[in-house]
């Protein structure tokens, strides 16, 4: 029939008017990321490092500097973990380097600052302040 | 008399201002320019709600949200726009010609204006309820082409003078099938009185009667107010934007202005010939005409943000080979219905 074509079209965009609306209201809403996902800051779980450094001569770019200190009982801590994001390439050598998992991408993708000084940060510093504890 | 909300609201004001100035010429004047501002009015208003509309339509169909974030469900959207064009630049073209490119805009709200003059809005309240009324809204409405081709020969600009051909050609072919699917209409009613075509729709929307003539009316209708399967006049793929590319700012948005006044008119076109205007039960007129009203544009809309632009011949191949024909077959088949409707009573 002529003219078929035209109703199967107006079909469709009233079905897609009553549909569900795919915009995620930014500000408000975000996107979750997949598992896959590099970028944000490094969290540094205290417990599971042994303070090895294997991952800052994993990185190729020398984008992270750490500081160990060895306590009484001969046991080494991270003092300092300073990751600086300006250098990172975000290859995820040093998450894969760990050998007890203890650093994670926070998937956080707002990292845009004023200063370039805010790029880098101390991943301790940032656990001792409560920030990403519970990761 | 019986009357509607509206009417009966026109009477009060009038009776007001009657008694404060008496029943002289400045009482009349008065209320001839409170009418015109009341026609203004009520075009702005329901611009800036078509603009809405239109914004959250598309968005609603394409998936996304449209504007919600200025206002409350974004509905001031529009005022923000309209601040937004007012303070923009005025850009005139070197070589245009000032006078009447500078004219164009202004003069292109008079004919979508005017039409207003003879609409029934509510029983009893229409502006001048002339006798010639569809005649007059067919004249009037084909006027605005006219400052389409002032405003594309001014801007001295070759997409302009495109465009402002395009609008002739597109308005010639769209006039013809529209004036032949209302003759069919006002030879059932057999008047042209806009308030007698509602008050015979009593019983029975002329859409019942009348289906073939609605559908001409409505792809030709299409045409005339420029919108999408059939907006060649400013295809900006094509063209640009056809006589308002050298147009910016607050001349750019009176063409808008204009374009969606002429949209609301072919709404109320639509309502008042075959969706039996105010007329519907329980509710006040006046709402039952702009639940219609807007149905009829949500329609428009529709259609806009469904099908894709045709080319300038497909389009005139339609009006010519197929819309004028079948018009002039229901004309035929009106007329011999009516024959044997009077013989069998």
């Amino acid at each position: 029939m002529q003219g078929k074509g035209l109703l199967i079209g107006l079909s469709v965009t009233l079905r897609h008017f009553f549909g569900r609306k795919e915009t995620v209201q930014y500000p408000e809403e975000k996107l979750p990321m997949s598992d896959l996902f590099r970028g944000g800051r490094l969290v540094l779980n205290e417990k599971k490092c042994i303070g090895c450094k294997l991952c800052a001569m994993s990185c190729p770019n020398a984008a992270l500097a750490l500081t160990v200190e060895v306590d009484d009982q001969k046991k080494r801590h991270m003092k300092k973990y300073v990751h600086k994001s300006g250098r990172c390439l975000y290859c995820n050598f040093c998450v894969e380097a760990c050998p007890t998992k203890a650093i994670s991408w926070d998937k956080n993708y707002e990292n845009a600052c004023y200063y370039k000084e805010d790029l880098t940060y101390d991943a301790v510093a940032r656990n001792k302040e409560g920030i990403n504890n519970e990761q | 008399m019986h009357t509607g909300l509206l009417a009966s609201l026109a009477a009060f004001i009038t009776g007001l201002i009657e008694s404060l100035l008496g029943h002289g010429f400045a009482a009349q004047l008065i209320m001839v320019l409170l009418e015109i501002i009341a026609i203004f009015a009520v075009i702005s208003l329901a611009v800036i709600i078509q603009v809405y509309m239109e914004r959250r339509i598309c968005g609603f169909i394409q998936d996304r949200l449209g504007p919600n974030r200025v206002g409350p469900f974004g509905l001031l959207q529009t005022v923000a726009d309209m601040i937004k064009l007012m303070s923009k630049e005025d850009i005139v073209p070197e070589k245009a010609n000032r006078l009447l490119w500078g004219m164009t805009p202004m003069l292109l709200f008079i004919p979508a204006a005017l039409v207003y003059a003879v609409f029934p809005f509510d029983e009893g309240a229409i502006f001048a309820d002339i006798g010639i009324g569809v005649f007059f809204v067919m004249a009037i409405m084909s006027q605005g082409v006219l400052m389409f081709l002032i405003g594309g020969y001014a801007s001295e600009d070759k997409y302009s003078f495109m465009g402002a051909m395009r609008a002739v050609a597109q308005m010639l072919s769209s006039e013809i099938p529209i004036a032949f699917s209302i003759l069919a209409v006002v030879m059932v009613t057999g008047s042209l009185r806009m308030s007698d075509i509602v008050s015979a729709q009593t019983n029975v929307w002329f859409v019942c009667v009348q289906p073939l003539a609605f559908i001409i009316f409505i792809i030709a209708m299409l045409m005339e107010t420029n919108r999408t399967p059939f907006d060649l006049v400013e295809g900006e793929a094509e063209i640009i934007a056809g006589p308002f590319t050298e147009y910016s700012g607050m001349r750019w948005a009176l063409f808008f202005l204009a374009e969606y006044a002429n949209l609301l008119a072919a709404a109320i076109l639509t309502v008042t010939l075959f969706l039996g205007g105010w007329q519907g039960p329980f509710l006040p007129g006046i709402i039952w005409f702009i639940i219609k009203v807007l149905i009829v544009i949500f329609i428009f809309m529709w259609i806009r943000w469904t099908f894709p632009r045709t080319r300038i011949d497909q389009m005139m191949a339609l009006s010519w080979k197929v819309l004028l024909p079948l018009a002039l077959f229901n004309i035929m088949a009106t007329g011999i219905g009516i024959y044997i409707y009077k013989w069998i009573y």
